[in-house]
């Protein structure tokens, strides 16, 4: 393909990018550096709002949080998205109808899937979850405003929304997998759990890697669940740097858009730093083709 | 179709493999009978567990008002649909879903529009551009929504365009791009280049053989990243929330606005999740089909 051709053909996608990716982040550091108030020019503070997103525990308390919650439910998705895959694979006509069952989670809304979460567990809305494991253990669970309930709540709406995604996708991965080397397993006489963790989970490293990187990538910035299911994720440490950034930019009082955006800048060099790997393994992998 | 009809059918013919690998002694009926009822009876669970916020909240919005949200929770009452009726009458729900699916549909189409020839040229231009333009690609796929949407919220109101459902569509091409010329730049990679050299010396132009080899040939690629956008478009509740006021609010800016209200007003909040919930359900039957067959062809490996 000669340069020209390719200018015409990813022209417009680099200019959809650059005008409303790239032009909106430089805004975002500009503003990161400035004492911005609504509806008037910023000013020019130099550092000041990085100094301040670091001159108390805040930050460093929502970035624990996010990051363990992140790495937690990764790794139960790589586990349970691969037993579910391995499951509904083994299955014969009913394979597609659990599949499409299967993937309802994944295509509700965030938000949506939520509050579904927040009638089905908070006992204020009769939650029959809470109001069950009351009747048979006689310990009320409250989950809104118990920080390690809540935190087991949100890691479970989480993982619930995005299990199928990664369901699929290593199902979709496990249609590949050689027969041949499924053959070779069997007459060696490898037990079924030697098969899968030697056999089929190396085959699909490329598959696993793949729902790892959208699992980080999507819950380093989680934010719809904790609208509905954290109302008071500030008070009980439950706070993602996302919602830190929408309260220091829309609540508290403040409206501090520079800070915001200094925690933005933030966000995305720990997101960088986070995907360090993938990053690597996609310019290495462009660069052989 | 030589290309991916090829990987489809010796796909389905895999997991008949797999099959017997899973259940490893295929000579044993009984046994392998009784595997099977256990997995069945597992994955059926499982169904459950998952499918339980849904239920109950299709059991909660037929609920009569005073015993929706009551503690202890009622399993037993007299079916009505009065909340959707309230919803339909005292609220906009009408022109959100409407909003909803114009911004799903428009989104879609132009991410495809302009992803598809850009993923084509990523595909068949070895040059460390693409390099480049892939990481750049991935690392907008991961940039937190605020750092772009709130500057977006400034340029938008500066082309007095906010509020309006071209602003979102706008914000979710842009935002959505990476994801989909990552996805069918993978799926292009699949097919072998000869396909469009050959289709050029018989004189077709560049457009000509992507418009008529390649585009064909990546049927199931080009739905899978459809799919993938307007559900993307159809759940994005911070954008829409940055971006519209009262003219253009999609479903979900409205079911979290009704949240922290009165019980009336969640219960609507729980019927416009169960109308929005199911038109998609519908859809995520139709849809797995084409994903597994789609996804299987190649494109996630990298």
């Amino acid at each position: 393909m000669r340069r020209r051709e390719f200018a015409m053909f990813a022209g417009p996608s680099i200019l959809v990018m650059s005008g409303l990716l790239l032009l909106p982040l430089y805004r975002t550091v500009q503003w990161s550096l400035q004492k911005v108030d609504y509806g008037s020019p910023g000013e020019f503070v130099g550092l000041d709002n990085y100094r301040q997103a670091f001159s108390n525990s805040r930050l460093a308390d929502a970035a624990v949080f996010t990051v363990t919650l992140t790495l937690l439910v990764t790794a139960v998705l790589l586990v349970a998205g691969y037993v579910l895959a391995v499951l509904v694979n083994g299955l014969g006509r009913a394979k597609p109808y659990v599949l499409g069952l299967l993937l309802v989670p994944y295509v509700i809304p965030h938000i949506v899937g939520a509050s579904m979460f927040l009638w089905l567990f908070n006992s204020n809305y009769g939650g029959v979850v809470t109001y069950v494991i009351e009747k048979l253990t006689g310990v009320e669970i409250l989950w809104m405003t118990d920080t390690w309930a809540n935190r087991i709540l949100l890691a479970m709406n989480i993982t619930w929304a995005m299990l199928p995604f990664a369901m699929l996708i290593i199902v979709a991965g496990l249609q590949g997998v050689p027969d041949e080397i499924l053959e070779a397993a069997k007459m060696d006489g490898a037990s079924l759990i030697r098969t899968h963790l030697s056999v089929i989970v190396p085959s699909i490293r490329g598959v696993l890697g793949f729902v790892a990187l959208i699992s980080i990538m999507d819950v380093v910035r989680v934010f719809d669940p904790l609208v509905a299911l954290s109302p008071s994720a500030v008070q009980i440490g439950n706070e993602s740097i996302m919602l830190y950034i929408y309260n220091v930019a829309f609540r508290d009082g403040g409206q501090n858009l520079g800070l915001g955006s200094a925690i933005n800048v933030l966000l995305i060099i720990l997101i960088v730093i986070l995907l360090f790997p993938f990053i690597r393994g996609v310019a290495k992998e462009a660069k052989t083709r | 179709m030589s290309a991916l009809a090829g990987a489809i059918p010796s796909a389905t013919h895999g997991s008949t493999d797999q099959d017997d690998v899973l259940h490893e002694k295929p000579r044993r009926p009984p046994r392998r009978t009784g595997r099977a009822l256990v997995v069945g009876g597992l994955l059926l669970l499982i169904c459950w567990a998952l499918l339980s916020p849904v239920l109950w909240t299709a059991m909660t919005v037929t609920k009569p008002t005073r015993l929706a949200f009551v503690n202890p929770p009622q399993f037993f009452y007299e079916p009505t649909f009065e909340s959707f009726v309230n919803l339909w009458q005292t609220t906009s729900f009408y022109s959100y879903l409407v909003n909803t699916i114009v911004v799903a549909v428009i989104s879609t189409v132009f991410a495809l529009l302009i992803g598809v020839p850009a993923a084509y040229a990523l595909s068949r231009f070895p040059s460390w551009i693409s390099t480049v333009l892939l990481v750049a690609a991935l690392i907008f796929r991961a940039l937190p929504r605020f750092a772009v949407v709130l500057p977006m919220y400034d340029i938008s109101r500066a082309l007095h365009i906010y509020d309006t459902t071209i602003a979102i569509s706008a914000a979710l091409v842009a935002i959505n791009q990476p994801f989909s010329i990552w996805l069918l730049r993978n799926f292009f990679a699949e097919i072998p280049e000869q396909l469009d050299e050959a289709a050029m010396l018989d004189g077709c132009s560049r457009w000509q053989a992507l418009r008529k080899v390649m585009i064909p040939l990546m049927g199931p690629g080009i739905l899978t990243a459809g799919i993938f956008m307007f559900l993307f478009a159809f759940q994005e509740y911070l954008t829409a929330l940055v971006l519209t006021n009262v003219n253009a609010p999609t479903v979900p800016v409205f079911i979290a606005t009704q949240l922290g209200q009165t019980l009336p007003m969640l219960q609507q909040a729980g019927a416009a999740s169960m109308l929005l919930t199911l038109p998609v359900i519908a859809f995520a039957f139709i849809a797995q089909r084409y994903l597994v067959a789609g996804l299987s062809s190649g494109s996630v490996k990298g």
